[in-house]
């Protein structure tokens, strides 16, 4: 499984969207419905799974699919 | 072979309750609902002992206490239990409501016993359902709901054959998961990190209470102690009453509107709500700590394994009356942001710190005030029940561990209500009804006036 795909799943735990469905233009909040709480422990799975330490200034500035995926990119 | 497990820290938030008002009343937790309609009980019963095979909370159990008063958790295979009729149709509601209060003060006393109480109920007026109590760690208000959802989904499979249910998650998995994810040493120690780190940029927090300085004043002098910064908590007289206010469709979604248009959520709002009328009655005091509950449920196993995932954390901030309304809810909404990215730590170690870093005295709190936000309704919204009236009622345990406990909540017809628990020993119905009437006027002037200084919303309301 590719990481965008890997990604991907993990979201979709959090929503009604399957990774199928997701495309990296969706905003977590508007268009995956996710609520801030939803949003942080995200994050903290994406930390466990990926086995990496996200800045929380970086993290609060990130809306969409494909600003998450940057990130992890650079980390 | 059965396996026995921890606690996790929001099962712990109500174990050390039970140990500390040495009482297990305090995490009693009791619903009823019920259905203007003739129930066909015999399905019922087998539904209810169906959705004890299903929802594995229901069937926790815990261990004897070692010496800490600690105990271990362990899932029973089967709970084959009767589930008894209770025919209370011959009195009017209010007082069948007031018998079911009397179920809810109920405790569930002993070592490896059920910790989870069924009945099915003939209400007044035509009302037939089941009424729930449980021990709070096994089971929390959201994953109540779930469960009544998921049993009339069954109860209306078998009775118009719906389609069954989906299955629910494992709760033994996600509990599982839930301990793994807590032991992990590098969170934890990011965790700590973020909480020890509040505590170094701003010191001990400083008590604030609903009826102003003069109970800070008291403890001061109790304890002998001029610059003490917390009060003492009530261990005697635990004894609760609760007032409902209720707030029409349209000023709700005033509010529901300003946070939407200024991406703020409902739970921000009612906590700027509270902590500047805090403020107006202590002085102005602008260190002002709240305790927050956030029910820990985001991915679909979380919201359908059950068990207890609501816990608190502090939400403290120091906002200058100067601060407009507006910035006050973002500074607010930073805060719990970072709160929610750290809410996986045990707060009983934030607790544990403070006591060692302030020597803070036993039994005193840096809070009086409680604040749950629920967005989600108790509502069965099966489509072959949604027509049908509905009599649904939480029932309060009766014995309150916090001096003022708010639980806000959405109605079906649009409106909020407000539920104010407060321990009768210290506080009044005058009391809430002075809070809940500042905490609209600060509220309803905020949103009309976003940048209003909230010294000056504090002065004109």
């Amino acid at each position: 499984m590719t990481q965008e795909m890997q990604f991907k799943t993990i979201v979709a735990q959090y929503c009604k969207v399957t990774p199928e469905e997701m495309t990296n233009s969706m905003r977590f909040r508007e268009d995956l419905g996710f609520s801030s709480l939803d949003f942080m422990s995200f994050l903290g799975e994406l930390e466990d799974t990926f086995d990496l330490e996200l800045e929380e200034e970086d993290v609060l500035k990130v809306l969409t699919v494909e600003e998450a995926l940057e990130l992890l990119e650079r980390l | 072979m059965k396996e026995y497990y921890p606690l996790t820290a929001a099962q712990k938030m109500h174990h050390n309750w039970i140990k500390t008002y040495k009482t297990q009343q305090v995490s009693g937790v009791s619903v009823v609902a019920s259905l203007k309609s003739p129930l066909d009980f015999g399905l019922l019963k087998k539904c209810i002992q169906l959705e004890f095979e299903r929802y594995g909370c229901m069937r926790v159990r815990f261990t004897r206490p070692d010496k800490d008063g600690e105990v271990k958790q362990y899932i029973v295979e089967k709970d084959t239990r009767d589930i008894p009729l209770k025919d209370l149709s011959n009195m009017s509601l209010a007082e069948a409501d007031q018998l079911m209060q009397q179920w809810a003060y109920e405790t569930f006393d002993g070592d490896d016993i059920p910790m989870c109480d069924v009945c099915m109920v003939k209400l007044p007026e035509g009302f037939h359902g089941f009424f729930i109590h449980m021990d709070h760690r096994l089971i929390d208000s959201c994953g109540l709901v779930v469960m009544i959802n998921d049993l009339m989904e069954l109860y209306t499979h078998y009775r118009f054959q719906s389609s069954y249910p989906d299955d629910l998650a494992d709760f033994e998995t996600v509990l599982a998961k839930d301990l793994k994810r807590a032991s992990n040493e590098k969170r934890f120690a990011k965790d700590k990190k973020f909480w020890d780190d509040q505590l170094d940029a701003l010191g001990e927090p400083l008590y604030s209470d609903i009826q102003g300085p003069s109970v800070l004043d008291e403890a001061r002098k109790r304890h002998g102690m001029e610059n003490l910064r917390a009060a003492d908590i009530e261990l005697e007289n635990l004894f609760v009453q609760v007032k409902d206010y209720y707030l029409e469709p349209e000023p709700t979604k005033n509010l529901m509107d300003f946070c939407m248009n200024h991406q703020l959520s409902m739970t921000n709002l009612l906590l700027l709500g509270i902590r500047t009328y805090l403020s107006k009655v202590n002085n102005g005091q602008e260190d002002i700590t709240i305790e927050n509950f956030i029910s820990r449920r985001s991915t679909h196993d979380e919201w359908t394994s059950g068990g207890s995932r609501t816990i608190m954390f502090p939400c403290r901030t120091v906002i200058s009356p100067d601060t407009d309304f507006i910035s006050a809810a973002y500074e607010i909404q930073n805060v719990q942001n970072r709160i929610y990215m750290h809410s996986n730590y045990d707060p009983e170690l934030i607790e544990k710190e403070m006591r060692r870093r302030y020597h803070t005295p036993e039994h005193t709190t840096y809070e009086s005030c409680y604040l749950t936000y629920q967005p989600m309704p108790v509502k069965m919204e099966n489509p072959h029940l949604v027509n049908l009236q509905q009599h649904s009622k939480w029932f309060a345990n009766g014995a309150a561990t916090k001096k003022m406990y708010l639980t806000v909540s959405h109605t079906e017809e649009g409106g909020m209500n407000f539920s104010y628990h407060y321990q009768t020993a210290h506080l009044e119905e005058h009391d809430m009804e002075l809070l809940y009437y500042y905490m609209m006027r600060i509220l309803f002037k905020g949103i009309a006036e976003p940048d209003m200084s909230i010294g000056e919303i504090m002065r004109l309301v």
